[in-house]
């Protein structure tokens, strides 16, 4: 319990936990997209620098409580998740992968060439209003509406989707809006979690949303196994404390970062939790604790 | 017997090649039809165009009286019409029962915000959905294995499914491609009965199979297709003698 506490209050690990939480709620995001409804988007900063940037200026010039800003910033993600989806989700994967690098790029370029949002220079001023408490509730959320998203007809949907879209569509489900619905709600879990990072980094700069962020949160929820909640909750949690843990090797720390994963694709190319089920494997371990002493030789 | 689906004048042309040609074709309610024609003579084309995924360059698909020419395969599906496919298109990462649930989609109409609340009509619909499902692959023998994964069925389980998965969006018209291919002699005598089944519900059935036996014993009614054209019509027996069938299957006499 002491241990707990000291981490806790301990500054640096508190902040490396927040943004752990944080950028889990954009992966979690990304998971409804790519893990579950199988879309690629390599552009997921670019709705993370929305909701940063509209809810940060909204605190800063309206004054309006965070909540609402937050959600403002999420919404007003899903809304150019709409937008960017209504062209783009005609394509399928290599070019639907390179449209949403597109956007995003355009996103940056945006910020960067905008007065309002102090262009290259940054947006400094932003009250600190995120703390970890505030952003672990919102992860329990995320997960509570991405988990009965995916156990209700709507989530079946999206799974129809990934799997076989000409199956899909023929058993009437509307291919393409269902497409488009699921971008609107990754890309706001993506805004929301903009707003979080604006309010704890207390600065923001178009260089934090460029296309390694992208590529990260992409990382973290192939890493972890596509389709699953757990997986990707693993995922994040090994790839943002990595970093972390390997510090003392120091310069030899993205090396052995880039080994990893290399490991990784040779030996569990499906991701850590891909194609396993934990209900399944928490039932048969159960039944394997019970049987024990009976049963021999099974496995 | 009223006229459930009618194409007229259908023709689809993929680039230079015309893969079916004018035709004319009428299925009748309540009746079982079967589509026949060697390999490559445009039955699955005909699928495809009465299900939407192509849209024919030429003629009309009436179903129930109503232009269905050009509308998309969701829209389609939720007027009554499902299907099979001929390379097994099942979710197969998915379990049975959510297959068949998913073939059911078009009956229910919850959304996202049905998901997140799980609000008494959701708990309505879903209990609805999991019941007809459950009805559907007991109709198909599926029961046991519904927690299964798709991918681990057997070949002509996996058959089965796709027939269970198509009855769960309670068509009007079911269209069987080739659901007898690969099965043992045994399974397709269960088949058959399956079929004869489903017809008992009130279902009319459309079939496209090569194992002319079994079109023989289960149909109402044969057109048969050579070359993206209609060469014959009519009975089992009066199609078995038709001598274009007969040239088109087993080639003309020399000499």
């Amino acid at each position: 319990m002491e241990g707990v506490l000291s981490i806790l209050t301990n500054p640096y690990y508190n902040q490396v936990l927040t943004m752990m939480g944080i950028f889990l709620i954009a992966a979690l995001g990304l998971h409804l997209i790519t893990g579950v409804t199988g879309q690629f988007s390599f552009g997921h900063a670019a709705f993370l620098s929305i909701g940063a940037y509209s809810s940060a200026l909204m605190t800063i010039y309206l004054h309006t409580p965070f909540f609402l800003n937050m959600l403002v910033g999420g919404l007003l993600a899903a809304l150019f998740g709409i937008l960017l989806g209504i062209p783009s989700m005609r394509l399928t994967g290599d070019y639907l992968g390179i449209t949403t690098l597109g956007f995003g790029e355009i996103v940056r370029i945006v910020f960067i060439n905008t007065k309002i949002t102090g262009g290259a220079m940054g947006l400094g001023g932003i009250p600190k209003e995120t703390n970890i408490a505030i952003v672990y509730i919102l992860v329990v959320l995320t997960v509570f509406s991405l988990y009965r998203i995916q156990n209700s007809r709507f989530g079946r949907a999206l799974a129809a989707i990934r799997e076989d879209e000409i199956a899909a569509e023929t058993m009437g489900i509307n291919v393409y809006w269902y497409k488009i619905k699921a971008f609107a709600v990754g890309t706001f879990f993506a805004g929301v979690s903009g707003a979080l990072f604006a309010h704890m980094m207390q600065y923001l700069n178009p260089s934090d949303f460029g296309f390694s962020r992208s590529f990260d949160i992409l990382n973290f929820v192939v890493l972890g196994g596509l389709g699953s909640i757990p997986g990707t909750i693993l995922g994040t949690a090994v790839l943002s404390l990595a970093p972390e843990f390997l510090r003392f090797v120091k310069e030899y720390r993205m090396l052995i970062y880039g080994a990893l994963m290399i490991l990784m694709m040779i030996f569990r190319p499906y991701g850590l939790l891909g194609n396993v089920d934990l209900v399944r494997v928490f039932r048969s371990l159960r039944s394997r604790g019970a049987g024990k002493g009976t049963v021999s030789g099974d496995s | 017997m009223p006229v459930l689906l009618e194409l007229d004048h259908m023709t689809i042309r993929f680039g230079g090649l015309i893969a079916v040609s004018e035709l004319n074709m009428q299925v009748e309610e309540g009746k079982i039809g079967s589509l026949i024609g060697p390999n490559g003579a445009g039955k699955s084309t005909v699928f495809n165009v009465i299900t939407g995924i192509y849209t024919p360059t030429r003629g009309k698909v009436t179903f129930k009286g109503q232009n269905i020419t050009g509308l998309k395969p969701y829209a389609i599906t939720s007027l009554g019409i499902a299907r099979t496919f001929q390379n097994i298109r099942l979710f197969k990462n998915l379990s049975v029962l959510d297959n068949v649930k998913i073939g059911r989609h078009c009956r229910a109409g919850g959304g996202i915000f049905g998901a997140l609340t799980r609000h008494p009509g959701i708990k309505r619909e879903e209990k609805t959905i999991a019941e007809k499902s459950l009805s559907a692959l007991d109709l198909v023998g599926l029961t046991a294995k519904k927690n299964e994964q798709a991918r681990n069925l057997s070949y002509g389980e996996q058959r089965r499914l796709e027939i269970a998965r198509a009855l769960a969006a309670e068509p009007v018209l079911l269209l069987l491609d080739e659901p007898a291919a690969g099965m043992n002699p045994q399974e397709k005598q269960t088949l058959m009965q399956m079929i004869l089944n489903i017809r008992q519900t009130g279902v009319t059935i459309l079939l496209v199979e090569h194992d002319m036996k079994f079109v023989m014993n289960i149909s109402d009614c044969v057109d048969v297709l050579d070359y993206g054209c209609k060469i014959a019509s009519g009975t089992p027996s009066e199609v078995q003698k038709d001598p274009a069938v007969i040239t088109a299957y087993l080639g003309k006499e020399v000499g």
